[in-house]
């Protein structure tokens, strides 16, 4: 019996004694040096120190790369193009790529580890995002389900954005969130008045940064985001626009119009704006004031279901049906859609049906 | 059925880390289960088994409940007379925890039974989780399906 012991306690030993030295080992074999991170064939060279993510190591450096989990390998948005340098493809990425992206180098950010020099593509765009400080200036109710957040920039004090694009809002942690996540939210303020931004949040059932925006956070306290983001803006042309919105898909809207406004751009413009009830409608009185200052936008509140109190005489059926019912012929049209995948998916089909062509269809990718 | 595991391996030690909150999802998909992954799985092959049904049978109905309820755009459509049908969808998609290829859009599709008010929660991923992988989410995940319930609720 003696014996036994002694035996199970030189085993145990000696399992404590090489578990020791592999942690020594990993100190010193897991320091990688100075590495340098090559971004689009030398428009930028960086040089980090090795053993990080790709991602942390950009972001370190002010580079940021969409991504809305915070590295955790969940989203599949930090996607960039890895020349060299990347290592073999692991297991963690494989759910998010596509064949093709497999092909052509394409991996997570958050995954690669920079251990030795490393050559990537990125969009260029990307050199301009930044990390933004800011307070929580306002908050309110827009409907049961839809709050508006109102943020004033602290560090930089401006933004410079495309009316349609999005910032990512980190969720600090909080009692149901022990790690900081990113969300995206379309800016819905004006790019004329930059030294605050606005963002439009439906609450969604189990949503943890949608949670924290309508239960937890307050007036006065700091929220850090990045961005802009997005190729969601409005294209320069005469054609006749189409807008359309579901939920707090109005917000990108907002912004687009209220650049119209401003620029005295004076293109024919319809917004079909959809919700179930006249309570789920918003901003109301600010697209009334907008409409004042774009003589050739129409506004169509499009309800799907409403109640008998809302004595609802305006259009009646869901945001497909309003299109059907006044796109008589695509041709010379271009279409912005922002709403939930569903809505967006169905607008595309009947507006290609339409006549519009794909490419002059536009909605935010990240849905 | 037959090439799904009957013990614990260390690939379902990984998989069921990936299960656990704040991985893939905020609530995870184990919800209070203090179970091993393996137990979970057995025990609802059981169910499905005792109930006459297939993990495939199950998922079969609770998508084609899906696509058709996702045709009202986010507003709630009642089908086969019986059923009040809500599909919400956030931005965002959401990877199997097996790690198979491919993401999943975050939706909560919310079923209610008009006459009973009966009520049933499932998202597009939990039905690939059955179909493939025989997993109905752990008790008090906010997205487990109870084979018998949904057995009685939809009467399948």
């Amino acid at each position: 019996m003696t014996q036994v012991l002694l035996s199970l306690l030189a085993l145990s030993g000696l399992g404590a004694l090489l578990a020791f030295f592999l942690e020594v080992a990993d100190s010193y074999l897991g320091f990688y040096g100075e590495c340098q991170i090559r971004i689009n064939e030398g428009e930028k060279e960086l040089q980090v120190s090795g053993g990080g993510t790709l991602l942390s190591s950009l972001m370190d450096q002010g580079i940021f790369i969409p991504s809305a989990c915070g590295g955790r390998g969940s989203c599949g948005y930090c996607k960039v193009q890895v020349l060299e340098g990347g290592g073999p493809l692991l297991p963690t990425e494989t759910p998010y790529l596509e064949p093709e992206e497999v092909k052509g180098n394409v991996r997570l950010s958050c995954q690669i580890k920079v251990r030795r020099d490393i050559d990537i593509e990125i969009p260029s765009e990307l050199f301009l995002i930044k990390e933004f400080r800011t307070q929580v200036e306002g908050m309110r109710n827009l409907t049961d389900d839809i709050k508006e957040l109102r943020l004033r920039l602290i560090e930089p004090d401006t933004i410079t954005f495309k009316p349609g694009q999005y910032i990512q809002f980190q969720v600090p942690e909080y009692e149901q969130c022990p790690e900081s996540v990113y969300r995206a939210y379309s800016i819905a303020s004006a790019a004329h008045e930059p030294t605050g931004i606005t963002l439009v949040v439906t609450r969604v059932p189990e949503g943890l940064a949608t949670t924290f925006i309508h239960e937890v956070l307050r007036e006065g306290e700091e929220i850090f985001l990045n961005g802009p983001y997005g190729e969601f803006y409005l294209r320069d042309s005469a054609r006749e626009i189409f807008f359309v919105a579901g939920g707090s898909g109005l917000a990108p809207v907002m912004s687009m119009l209220s650049q119209m406004a401003e620029e005295k751009i004076t293109r024919n413009a319809t917004l079909v704006f959809g919700a179930r009830q006249k309570k789920g409608l918003f901003y109301v009185e600010e697209i009334e004031a907008l409409k004042e200052r774009l003589p050739n936008l129409k506004v169509i509140f499009a309800l799907s279901n409403p109640e008998e109190e809302d004595r609802w005489d305006g259009e009646r059926g869901r945001v497909t049906d309003v299109l059907e019912k006044i796109i008589k012929n695509g041709a010379n049209k271009e279409a912005y859609l922002c709403g939930s995948p569903a809505m967006v998916e169905a607008c595309v089909e009947l507006l290609t049906k339409k006549g519009i062509s794909q490419e002059l269809i536009f909605y935010d990718k990240f849905a | 059925m037959d090439d799904r595991p009957v013990k614990q391996s260390p690939e379902l030690d990984r998989i069921e880390r990936n299960m656990r909150p704040m991985y893939l999802c905020q609530q995870g998909f184990l919800g209070y289960e203090r179970r091993k992954l393996i137990e979970i799985l057995t025990d609802d092959q059981g169910t499905v088994n005792s109930l006459g049904l297939s993990h495939e049978v199950i998922a079969q109905r609770l998508r084609a409940i899906t696509d058709e309820a996702r045709k009202g755009l986010g507003d709630p459509v009642v089908l086969e007379e019986k059923f009040e049908v809500e599909v919400q969808e956030a931005r965002g998609k959401i990877p199997c925890p097996w790690g198979h290829p491919g993401l999943y859009p975050k939706t909560h599709v919310k079923l209610e039974r008009i006459e009973t008010g009966e009520t049933l929660v499932w998202s597009d991923l939990g039905i690939h989780l059955i179909e493939e992988h025989g997993f109905y989410q752990g008790r008090g995940s906010p997205y487990r399906v109870d084979p018998a319930e949904v057995k009685r609720i939809l009467e399948i």
